[in-house]
């Protein structure tokens, strides 16, 4: 019974979500389990070998394809910041859960901290807060200019918030090395599982969240900027600086 | 990469590269019912040991991964994908009047993720040290167990990213892309159920990936959260794992609800009765109250008895939102005009199985006799009734009632109603003798029983139920195949339904309507008119 007027239109079609989740797939179990419970590191980084190019190649096809605006039904980036608010309920959970668990042990345990834990000094995560409460507002200005059409104003703001966050990741993975020569480990006791935990899932968002304004950045240089897009990624960016806030008063200064 | 030239190539780049809404359903269903044949195999396989004293067929340690198997597959790979896969993704634009998902590659992505999780379960049969820790992956067991536990924590990852990227699509469709003139207070059932379930899985799959993140990064990266010899809990991971699992029982029911009210409202030619309390009292209760009754899994775990009174004051109150959705269905039916083709057949199966099933929830929810059948086949025969039979009973439902739809062809209905009515019979041997087995003191997940062999008989009666049951799919399976390729063509509407979703040509092509459709004089339930 098909219809004149449904035929001419052609089935839309994208080989990037299917080559994303190969990706995926390799990336993670695979790497990951070839390594911890096989043992073999050489199969593991045949892993990681297939999943890094494909995840990234899908990256960078996705977001060239979504750009180009092909799709001929919705205006696919028109409902990323409708969308976002959603995405962050499901992360906010993900930290809840994390805290809960560390809340939960920590009310229970006979003393705070356990037995092990070295004293974290407070500067590294005073600088830390500063540094990533001024990439929110940075980013604030950068969303401002380009609102305002400003593009040159737009990028320049972009990067430094990229700086800024990736001088954030730089003083984490740095005060990681320090305690972890310390002999502060994830086993060392409860305290330690739950604060590599939280902050290295915290930072792990960072990183998502500097990913997606490289993938803003790079078709900005060249003129074209998705304003919903640069939306969505800023609401991002601004829940990361939120969650960092309980992080930095739950495990450092409490 | 296949080439684009040829007739060939084309259809199936059309099909593997797919972003369209309706395609991708129909792939989230091929891997759905892929999971649910393996996983019934399992079921048989599992029915087939118990069906005697002693080791029958094989091993403990294999029957463990029989287990695992049979429920992470049953739940996270045939129950929830089908539903808020399939039929979400099917349907959900169909009936709001829009031409696609808000984000179709999204979509797309989700898909592939879910069957990326499905090749992973099934990697449970080929890799050494398989999975054996059972759905559920309590610790300390699934820290200590030399199977791969890492499998497990990535199949629920890599499944929860799926569902959590399809739930922010399909909200973002539901809220932004309805046809002009589809106001909230005319969307049908569905919608309205699924949505719910998307909200649902939005604020607890998190927090069963942080629980099953923890148990993985306890046993490969030295963390101590379920040790309790290094300051961790074991209750902790029970606790997180409910908070997600419980509510993932409405995950499943409330997209299970919707389906029931739409077919009921089809073949009973009647309005939904008490839509507005449905909606907001039902629907709106379940997600409510979803969130707050996990601890009903945990009567036997430890703890102060004012949590038990709480948690059962809350388990029975989950009953009064449920019973007004079921309550809506039954007026349905009432002074309608009922036609009994198979998939009504299946929607009043189901309102059966779910009365038994629900009714046995009762005592469950009850701390002071759930002590005495905790852990039993009891429960066992009680959430099969009430959550999988009932389920798939639906999903089978929902496939027939939009099977003339998504393929295009009619089905056989003798052969339908043949299927159904296998099916019924072989659930109720099965499942209700399970009452008795649990009620005489079977353990569930037991291997064996050589110290109760008075439950033998009983056991192989539960058995040959289960071939009874397994018969019956078989029978659908081939009226489904039959149809494919022996089915007449089916007309646009072949229901009569008022519902938005037959009004696009069978089957719907890319884009579904050549315009937006006008909703403004439309009613999904407007019969009698």
């Amino acid at each position: 019974m098909a219809e004149d007027a449904v035929e001419h239109h052609e089935w839309e079609t994208s080989p990037w979500p299917l080559v994303l989740s190969v990706g995926v797939l390799f990336l993670a179990p695979f790497a990951f389990s070839m390594y911890f419970v096989y043992d073999s590191l050489m199969l593991s980084f045949i892993s990681l070998g297939i999943g890094v190019p494909l995840t990234l190649i899908a990256v960078i096809g996705w977001a060239k394809e979504s750009i180009g605006g092909i799709n001929l039904y919705t205006k696919e980036q028109g409902f990323g910041s409708g969308a976002m608010p959603f995405l962050i309920i499901a992360e906010a959970f993900i930290f809840i859960g994390f805290l809960v668990a560390y809340w939960v042990l920590r009310l229970t345990a006979d003393s705070w901290p356990p037995e092990g834990s070295p004293h974290i000094g407070y500067t590294t995560p005073i600088i830390m807060t500063i540094i990533l409460v001024s990439s929110s507002v940075t980013m604030h200005i950068a969303e401002h200019k380009l609102e305002h059409d400003n593009r040159s104003g737009f990028i320049s703001f972009l990067i430094i918030t990229i700086i800024l966050g990736a001088i954030f990741l730089g003083l984490s993975a740095s005060e990681w090395s320090h305690l972890l020569h310390s002999g502060f480990k994830t086993s060392t006791n409860i305290y330690g599982s739950a604060f590599y935990s939280i902050t290295g899932f915290h930072a792990s968002h960072v990183i998502v969240g500097l990913g997606m304004f490289i993938v803003a950045l790079i078709p900005a240089l060249s003129g074209s900027v998705s304003k919903t897009y640069v939306k969505s990624a800023s609401m991002y960016w601004h829940f990361v600086d939120i969650i960092w806030f309980f992080v930095v008063s739950q495990v450092y200064f409490w | 990469m296949s080439g684009s030239g040829g007739g060939v190539g084309k259809f199936l780049k059309e099909w593997i590269f797919t972003i369209d809404h309706k395609r991708v359903g129909i792939l989230y269903l091929i891997g759905s019912l892929a999971a649910f044949a393996v996983a019934g195999l399992m079921a048989m396989l599992i029915r087939v040991e118990l069906s005697s004293v002693g080791p029958t067929i094989t091993d403990p340690n294999t029957y463990n991964v029989w287990l695992y198997f049979h429920g992470a597959a049953m739940i996270l790979g045939f129950q929830i994908p089908a539903l808020t896969g399939f039929f979400a993704n099917w349907l959900i634009p169909l009936q709001i009047g829009a031409k696609d998902v808000a984000f179709p590659r999204l979509n797309a992505l989700s898909l592939w993720l879910f069957w990326m999780g499905i090749i992973l379960a099934l990697l449970t049969f080929v890799v050494p040290n398989p999975p054996d820790i059972m759905w559920t992956g309590y610790p300390p067991y699934s820290i200590l167990s030399p199977g791969n536990t890492a499998f497990y924590t990535f199949t629920v990852l890599i499944m929860g990213f799926a569902s959590i990227a399809g739930g922010v699509n399909l909200i973002t469709t539901i809220i932004y892309m309805r046809a002009p003139g589809m106001r909230w207070g005319k969307l049908n059932m569905f919608v309205w159920c699924t949505m719910a379930a998307f909200c649902i899985q939005l604020i607890f799959v998190p927090i069963l990936g942080t629980a099953v993140t923890m148990v993985s990064m306890d046993k490969y990266l030295g963390t101590t959260f379920f040790s309790p010899t290094s300051g961790g809990d074991v209750l902790l991971y029970q606790n997180l794992f409910w908070f997600y699992s419980h509510p993932a029982v409405y995950v499943i029911l409330l997209p299970v609800l919707g389906i029931i009210f739409d077919i009921v409202a089809t073949f009973a030619r009647n309005r939904i009765f008490n839509y507005k309390v449905a909606v907001y009292g039902g629907v709106g209760g379940i997600t409510l109250v979803s969130g707050e009754v996990w601890v009903h899994h945990l009567y036997a775990s430890g703890m102060p008895n004012w949590i038990r009174v709480g948690m059962m004051m809350s388990t029975l109150l989950i009953s009064v939102p449920v019973g007004l959705c079921m309550l809506s269905i039954i007026g349905t039916l009432y002074r309608g005009a009922i036609e009994f083709k198979t998939p009504m057949l299946y929607a009043i199966g189901f309102i059966f199985l779910f009365l038994i099933g629900g009714l046995t929830g009762i005592p469950l929810a009850l701390a002071s006799l759930d002590i005495y059948v905790h852990d039993t086949h009891f429960i066992v025969a009680h959430f099969h009734y009430v959550m999988a039979v009932a389920g798939t009973f639906s999903i089978v439902g929902g496939i027939y009632y939009f099977w003339p739809k998504f393929t295009g062809k009619m089905y056989n209905e003798t052969l339908g109603k043949l299927g159904f009515a296998v099916t019924f019979i072989g659930v109720n041997v099965t499942f209700f003798t399970m009452f008795f087995v649990g009620l005489e003191g079977m353990p569930r997940r037991y291997f064996d029983y050589a110290q109760m062999p008075q439950l033998e008989d009983g056991q192989r009666l539960v058995t040959y139920g289960a071939f009874v049951l397994a018969v019956g799919f078989l029978i659908t399976l081939i009226s489904w195949l039959h149809s494919l390729f022996a089915g007449k063509p089916a007309p646009d509407n072949p229901w009569g339904s008022k519902s938005l979703e037959w009004t696009t040509s069978t089957p719907p092509g890319p884009g579904n309507w050549p315009d937006v459709p006008n909703c403004e004089k439309f009613d999904p339930y407007g019969y009698g008119e």
